[in-house]
């Protein structure tokens, strides 16, 4: 079973992220995309179950984002491929799902593992819009995963502590919630293993994409990021915790006053 | 991150008389054990937190004259100019990063053994001190009196001519010459220095101010002074009496007040001074100082184990004080100070209150901390608690198995010191090792702060990769790809009873009653049985968390001990006496002076230690704290196998911790501090050696010769 799972390289959280212009915010760290690490693993488990098969990690970004590919080729994945130009900077799901389309044409997978969004946008479109333009069947936040030959059980948390069971035919894209699995840690030789796994980088041409096709398949572009205005008014209250809660009460007795 | 605002006022210079502190950051006097005998050591660690943003550093405790000697404890000392000389190093690197200086002078009266001046002891009244050693002395005449005064005069000259900038006549901790002579309780004269509360300050006074006329043109004065002696004794201090009246008639002759409540060394308040964390949190002593706030419009310093800004901002603007003093909190953190100022919250190392510190100083030994494995090791081994250098075989990887103190503090290390990968591996889903139990042992939960620390700054190492929930075997760590591999396992109590009284097992330790403290934490004390006997030849924590533990799970507890008292190490960190009072309170049975000789279902043997007839006990279940065994088979197994090490490309396997050899926490994180420190010495199982400040024979031996005939008078 080939299956490709598209990942993205987010800043670290924690880091103090730094606004310039339209960009995706500037950071020091990077990082797997959480959700990502939890799509690898179901699929790196999809590709060690019978019959076997190979795992392809893909981003859509800077060179930059080939740590993130490489820890996914210590955790499992068998090759990976980063697509970019400069046009992409910034995209949005719809345009980077367009290139991720053309990738899954000329690779031809039976499954894709999506993460059910990421931690920076968390938009949770882009599994579900490639779906949409590769015309596959998709079923979005699965917490678990059956393998049973052409077809796979998913299960898929719903509110009120409700689950919903489905049989998707092959070839389908899932997106993964984080509880589905515990994904692996990779060891200091699979690390350094890792670089020796194909890693290929492309750009759009390859895969017979422009960057004016690529701008017309989005949906939205970011016209600017700011950081949210502080707030006027708030006060601070001091003294011994004792003192701090007497005067929460009181505060609260007037304004219940008030209401 | 910058600066909360609301911190700002801690940055705020502070005049104190001729001398301005740069901000409000006082290191008050604290022992460290070095005193004037290792110049390079005190002038490093005071250095390092002048370095580190504080606006003044202290000495400790500084011996004015030998007839006041504390040893085996070790003091500072200004009996003559050399003293001064060894000290003024600590003074020229506080200017050099910005602080002041201060020497707190001290005479002991009849604290002082005098162990090695074999000088008589002299004190306020003829009396034996219970501080130390019940010494005795002869009651000062007036010309006494004025010997001693002239000794601090002399002291403060000697301090002012090797540039320090504080002095400070030391009247607190009820281990003074002159809180003696404050005090009812010692002071029994019925001349103009005894009596009356204002003859009870009179000696004190003209102390001050004949130091003030000698020096204060030039040093800043203050009075360390111990506002309540925290006991119901009448003759006693209390804050809102004595203390507002003795600040009152003294206001004028200090720049500022270095206030304290409570006390060290004498047996009923011990500990109550600097109150370790199972017994108080923050500015715990907040009432006392408040209490005599009205009585001086000067700045006043106090401490208060302050090491979270808000507590500090809090303290400072409500007006209780001026200055945040503090020993503990800069002895785990050198540098607090400039990391309020620079907003950088989450790199603060805070104390934990456990009060390892001190007790170094208890035993005579050099001061060391849990949380700060660099703490003494500044000049001798030149460590910096903020720089790391980067390693000369940094393109290794590491793989550290076993996240407790050890473990973590290791990988962190490494990570500083940007070794190219490091993984911290554990087979708990949580970092911590044996503190994760520890901490959670009734009143121990600040000890939690090695974890949270530690966890902060791994988080921030981008090299340092912590994977918890795994357990590795031989073959697993074998095939995990490190060049360097350390084993921090840790270790376990003995479940046999094994012992370092008797060197044996105990008979019957293996029926299913008998417990380990593992065990013990594990069911939060609820283990079966109403009536638990808890066995403790340990000495230390683990025992009073067992007792408290079981106590707080609704059972009868009874203690026996081979020692004299029941948590004997806790002498040397002042919770002894607090924590045997307080469980006796809670009807804590406790034997002393009784070995455990053989558990049965139908009783247990013991024995007293003086006398061979066996004594039967009763309980229905047993918990041993005997001793604690290295967890190390896997560094076994890993070292039996030299040829498939290197088959493997793993250059070194280290071991580090309790997993080495079981010690206190405050040793295994020196452990793993150590090794990364010294991860690329061409043996790096073997510390380097560290810079011994030894005295020159050859000096003195051409000291000798220049006496002619007979010994050296002792230089007053």
């Amino acid at each position: 079973m080939k299956v490709l799972v598209p990942v993205k390289q987010v800043a670290r959280l924690g880091e103090d992220l730094v606004l310039e212009g339209p960009g995706p915010p500037q950071a020091e760290g990077w990082e797997l995309n959480e959700w990502d690490a939890f799509s690898l693993e179901a699929a790196v488990k999809l590709a060690e179950g019978p019959p076997g098969g190979e795992v392809l990690v893909v981003t859509v970004g800077p060179e930059r984002a080939e740590e993130a590919l490489l820890a996914c080729l210590a955790r499992g994945a068998d090759r990976a491929a980063r697509i970019w130009d400069p046009v992409l900077e910034g995209a949005d799901p719809l345009a980077v799902a367009a290139v991720l389309a053309a990738l899954a044409a000329t690779e031809e997978p039976e499954v894709i593992l999506c993460g059910a969004q990421s931690s920076d946008a968390a938009n949770a479109a882009t599994g579900v819009a490639l779906a949409g333009l590769l015309d596959l069947a998709r079923v979005a936040v699965v917490d678990a995963i059956e393998c049973n030959g052409d077809r796979l059980t998913v299960h898929r948390e719903l509110e009120g502590a409700r689950a919903e069971v489905l049989r998707v035919a092959l070839p389908a894209l899932l997106t993964v919630q984080t509880q589905i699995n515990e994904p692996r840690r990779a060891t200091l030789r699979e690390i350094k293993q890792a670089r020796a796994k194909p890693l290929v980088t492309l750009g759009l041409s390859e895969l017979g994409l422009d960057p004016a096709g690529v701008l017309a398949a989005a949906g939205s572009r970011t016209v600017a990021l700011a950081e949210p205005e502080r707030g006027e008014g708030a006060r601070m209250l001091e003294g011994s915790p004792g003192e701090i809660a007497a005067r929460i009460a009181e505060l609260m007795r007037a304004d219940a006053g008030a209401l | 991150m910058a600066r909360d605002p609301r911190h700002d006022v801690l940055f705020e210079p502070v005049r104190i008389g001729p001398r301005t502190m740069r901000n409000r950051f006082y290191q008050s006097p604290h022992c460290t054990s070095f005193g004037a005998e290792l110049p390079g050591a005190q002038a490093h660690i005071r250095g390092m937190k002048a370095e580190g943003g504080w606006a003044a550093v202290n000495t400790e405790f500084c011996s004015v004259h030998p007839s006041s000697d504390s040893r085996p404890l070790v003091s500072a000392r200004l009996w003559d100019e050399d003293d001064a000389r060894n000290l003024a190093a600590m003074a020229d690197l506080a200017h050099e990063h910005g602080a002041i200086a201060g020497v707190e002078l001290w005479h002991g009266g009849c604290v002082a053994g005098n162990l090695e001046t074999r000088l008589p002891a002299r004190s306020v009244s003829q009396m034996n001190d219970d501080s130390l050693y019940s010494t005795s002395c002869y009651e000062l005449d007036k010309a006494g009196i004025r010997e001693i005064q002239g000794y601090y005069v002399a002291a403060a000259r000697r301090a002012r001519a090797v540039g320090f900038d504080i002095v400070n006549v030391h009247a607190s901790e009820c281990g003074s010459i002159m809180q003696h002579f404050l005090m009812a309780k010692y002071n029994r004269r019925t001349d103009e220095y005894g009596g009356s509360l204002e003859n009870r300050a009179r000696f004190w006074l003209e102390t001050i101010e004949q130091v003030r006329e000698a020096v204060g043109e030039d040093c800043a004065i203050t009075a360390r002074l111990c506002v309540d002696t925290l006991n119901d004794d009448p003759r006693g201090i209390r804050a809102p009496e004595e203390a507002y009246q003795f600040i009152q008639l003294a206001d004028h002759l200090v720049d500022f007040w270095d206030l304290q409540a409570g006390g060290w060394v004498a047996a009923e308040w011990a500990g109550d001074d600097a109150v370790a964390s199972r017994f108080a949190g923050e500015f715990s002593h907040r009432e006392y100082i408040a209490a005599v706030r009205p009585a001086t419009r000067k700045p006043i310093a106090a401490v208060g184990r302050f090491t979270n800004p808000d507590t500090m901002a809090e303290a400072i603007r409500s007006g209780v004080i001026d200055i945040i003093a503090a020993a503990r909190p800069s002895i785990a953190d050198p540098f607090l100070p400039k990391k309020i100022e620079e907003g950088r919250y989450d790199e603060i190392r805070e104390c934990i209150g456990c009060n390892i510190c001190a007790s170094r100083f208890a035993q005579g030994a050099p001061i060391v901390c849990t949380q700060n494995a660099t703490l003494g090791e500044e000049f001798r081994r030149g460590w910096h608690p903020e720089r790391f250098t980067s390693a000369s075989n940094a393109e290794k990887t590491v793989l550290v198995v076993g996240a407790g103190p050890a473990g973590m503090e290791c990988a962190m290390v490494l990570g500083r010191r940007g070794m190219s990968a490091v993984h911290l591996v554990d087979e708990q889903d949580a970092l911590g090792g044996s503190l994760r139990a520890i901490s959670s042992y009734p009143h121990l939960g600040e000890w939690g702060r090695v974890t949270s620390y530690r966890r902060v700054q791994l988080d921030k190492l981008a090299n340092v990769e912590v994977i918890l929930g795994t357990r590795l075997d031989a073959e697993a760590v074998l095939t995990y790809g490190a060049e360097i591999v350390v084993v921090a396992s840790g270790a376990r109590w003995r479940a046999d009873g094994m012992n370092g009284p008797t060197q044996s097992t105990i008979p019957g330790a293996e029926h299913d009653f008998v417990h380990t403290p593992e065990q013990v934490s594990a069911a939060n004390g609820a283990i079966d049985g109403d009536h638990v006997l808890v066995y403790d030849t340990d000495g230390y924590f683990t025992a009073v968390g067992m007792a408290e533990m079981l106590l707080a799970a609704g059972k009868r507890v009874t203690v026996l001990t081979p020692y004299a008292n029941f948590a004997t190490f806790m002498f040397f960190t002042g919770e002894a006496f607090r924590v045997n009072r307080e469980l006796r309170a809670q009807g804590v049975e406790i034997v002393p002076l009784h070995l455990l000789g053989e558990i049965t279902p139908e009783g247990l043997r013991a024995q007293s230690v003086w006398a061979p007839d066996p004594v039967h006990w009763e309980a229905d279940a047993v918990v041993l704290v005997t001793q604690r065994e290295p967890r190390d088979a896997l560094y076994h197994e890993l070292r039996a196998d030299p040829d498939r090490l290197t088959q493997e490309g793993i250059e070194a396997v280290y071991r580090i911790g309790d997993c080495l050899a079981p010690r206190t926490i405050a040793e295994n994180i020196f452990d793993g501090h150590r090794l990364a420190r010294e991860i690329d010495t061409p043996d790096p199982e073997t510390p380097l050696p560290y810079l011994r400040e030894l005295p020159d024979a050859n000096r003195e031996r051409s000291l000798q010769e220049s006496i002619p005939g007979g010994p050296p008078a002792m230089r007053t």
